[in-house]
């Protein structure tokens, strides 16, 4: 196989008839995929075979059977070479406490071969970069949860890899720091043009974040596309807000035909017509409620999460059943 | 003079304290993505990163492994205990001891250099294992308990590498303290005694029994405690782990002789099959009634054990979650 060229357009991960069993179960079946280059969102519930894709692609284990590609390096007798090109943010914690963030940087370079010198003057640089260059002396056991996800990215950034894997890279952490996070990795792809394969579990990173997603179930993949041509195929619905009588409204509208969805006092309208409007209006005045406001509805990736695993027949109703307790930090 | 006493109240030099125009803000923090286009170095040089990060943590506790100041001070205070021999040679052939007591005690002989790596007390009972103990109980646990080994397997690091290069670190600072100070020991008596090539080549084949019994000594101590802490997510469990095995094993075994006069037990003790092993290398007499070469086949099953034990648990350890 031949290296890829990691700034042109051909995908830098490709994988084909990817299978990987662990004894009897079936970790990842018949994989197809082709990652552009970009940011790319992983998305699946918990036993999906995300990490098992991630440890696949890295080279860590080996495939049952199926053949996969990374930067034009074979997975299945690649693996090092990859490895050394593939900057991997874990998701739990992999940081010595009792080292500075600087010392834990240069050590995660030289165990890539860096040399001592060329590896302490990069660690000062990612550490700045990922907004830690006033905390890079400090011991890592005193750092919050947003300075240890920086510190994790300046790990895997350390050598400049050409592909960044990150998973759950907004895993407990507040606003402000889950805010700076997705900017970096904004960043690292549009000036550093640098690639991003990001698994989460909030919608809401991976669509400020990715261009394109691929979402996996059960060890399969069942979406993978642009977020913005999975966006239109997503049904149009007009959303309104109502005071006084949500359920009459619903029910109204479920009488005259029309498909809807309520929230709460936020009702959800699906456009089947250039009807539908002074339809929803008309059952409304019918109700004798309030719309305090009507809006087109832009679907956000939830919803396309929702429809995928509607279809799917998974049990599943929203992102946070894709939660464990170590996600939300328990009771 | 104006300055103390003067009759003027100092208003008509009266100047206005106000702000710069430009006042210091400070540095502006702008992320900035910078490339890095340097080469990355071969395979020796991952490895020997991983053996520096953990031997220079002993000498030094910046940038490196850390180890604890109390663990340093112990290994230094082994290791000084371990070359006392020296001085005591020094003040042998300074007043002239020949054939005394200061020679009997410390001069080279087998029995001498049997006992600078093998004695039990108190280099076998205070301080090798306590050194071992100290040195082998994070090595890899901590990497269990923090997670650390995602940043090396995430990396060109191959689980072989990983382990061999842990293992290296940890024989060569036992290595270090056991095996340089017997060296240290035999060289000393040399220089002190002025003793020329006759007497080298006498002493010679005994000193390289003694040193491939130290040897042995830092390999076994290194397999059965690595193993203990790739098995455990606390620096404590493998290091009590391991003194339990080295006391327990010829604490039982010395019950067993007492009570029923046999020293087959002692086949089950790391020390005891070693310091069996080290008689036979160095030509004295068994303490043992069990033939040496049970000893070592123990010895050689010890450290199969560890090893495979050492193997499958560092194969088993994630880059995704532990």
């Amino acid at each position: 196989m031949s290296e890829v060229d990691p700034f042109s357009e051909a995908p830098v991960i490709t994988a084909k008839g990817l299978r990987k069993m662990y004894g009897p179960h079936l970790a990842l079946d018949d994989i197809d995929l082709e990652i552009p280059r970009g940011a790319v969102g992983i998305l699946g519930p918990n036993g999906a075979g995300k990490s098992t894709l991630f440890k696949c692609l890295l080279g860590l284990i080996t495939t049952t059977s199926g053949e996969g590609s990374v930067l034009g390096l074979d997975i299945r007798t690649q693996g090092e070479q990859i490895r050394s090109k593939i900057g991997y943010m874990p998701e739990y914690n992999a940081l010595d406490p009792n080292l500075f963030a600087v010392d834990q940087v240069r050590y995660s370079g030289e165990l890539l071969g860096m040399n001592s010198k060329n590896a302490t003057q990069r660690a000062h640089e990612v550490l700045e970069y990922v907004g830690l260059k006033d905390q890079r002396y400090r011991k890592i056991e005193t750092f919050s949860t947003g300075m240890l996800q920086a510190t994790k990215l300046a790990c895997a950034l350390v050598h400049d890899p050409d592909i960044l894997i990150c998973d759950e890279p907004t895993n407990g952490l507040d606003q402000r720091a889950r805010g700076f996070m997705l900017q970096t990795l904004n960043r690292t792809v549009r000036e550093g043009n640098r690639s991003v394969l990001m698994s989460s579990h909030v919608m809401d990173d991976v669509q400020d974040l990715c261009d394109s997603i691929v979402m996996i179930h059960k060890g399969r993949i069942v979406v993978q596309s642009s977020i913005e041509d999975l966006v239109q195929q997503v049904d149009k619905e007009i959303e309104m807000v109502i005071w006084g009588g949500a359920s009459k409204m619903e029910s109204e509208l479920s009488s005259m035909g029309l498909e809807n969805r309520r929230l709460g006092r936020v009702i959800r309208i699906k456009v089947e017509s250039e009807t539908t409007v002074d339809k929803a209006l008309e059952a409304a005045v019918s109700a004798g409620v309030q719309v305090r406001q009507m809006k087109e509805y832009e679907p956000d990736l939830e919803d396309i999460f929702l429809l995928v695993m509607d279809k799917l027949g998974a049990q599943i109703k929203g992102t946070e059943d894709l939660m464990t307790s170590e996600h939300t930090g328990g009771d | 003079m104006e300055a103390a006493f003067g009759s003027g109240d100092g208003d008509e030099e009266a100047t206005a304290v106000v702000a710069k125009s430009q006042a210091s803000l400070g540095q502006i923090f702008e992320q900035k993505y910078r490339p890095w286009d340097g080469e990355l170095g071969p395979r020796w040089m991952r490895n020997y990163a991983i053996f520096r990060h953990h031997v220079y943590g002993v000498f030094t506790g910046k940038g490196h492994r850390q180890y604890h100041p109390m663990v340093r001070l112990l290994i230094l205070i082994i290791f000084l205990a371990s070359l006392t021999p020296i001085p005591m040679l020094f003040l042998s052939s300074f007043i002239g001891d020949e054939g005394g007591f200061f020679e009997k005690m410390w001069g080279i002989n087998r029995y001498n250099l049997w006992g600078q790596v093998l004695g039990y007390f108190p280099r076998n009972l205070c301080m090798w294992p306590l050194l071992t103990a100290v040195v082998v109980g994070g090595m890899i646990s901590d990497d269990r308990q923090h997670g650390t080994s995602a940043i090396y397997f995430s990396r060109p690091i191959s689980r072989l590498d990983y382990t061999s290069m842990k293992y290296l670190s940890v024989a060569v600072i036992l290595g270090f303290v056991i095996v340089f100070s017997y060296f240290a020991y035999y060289t000393s008596a040399i220089v002190f005694k002025s003793e020329g090539w006759a007497y080298l080549a006498d002493t010679l084949p005994i000193f390289l029994g003694g040193m491939l019994a130290g040897i042995v000594l830092v390999i076994t101590y290194t397999s059965i405690g690595l193993a203990l802490s790739s098995i455990s997510q606390s620096r404590f469990f493998a290091a009590i782990g391991f003194l339990s095995i080295i006391y327990g094993t010829k604490l039982v075994a010395l019950l067993v002789e007492l009570q029923f006069g046999t020293t087959f037990m002692y086949a089950t003790s790391p020390y005891d099959c070693l310091a069996h092993m080290g008689q036979f290398l160095l030509g004295i007499p068994s303490n043992y009634e069990h033939p040496v070469s049970i000893s070592i086949v123990s010895l050689m099953v010890m450290n199969s054990v560890s090893i495979w034990l050492l193997v499958s648990r560092v194969t088993s350890l994630e880059v995704t979650r532990e």
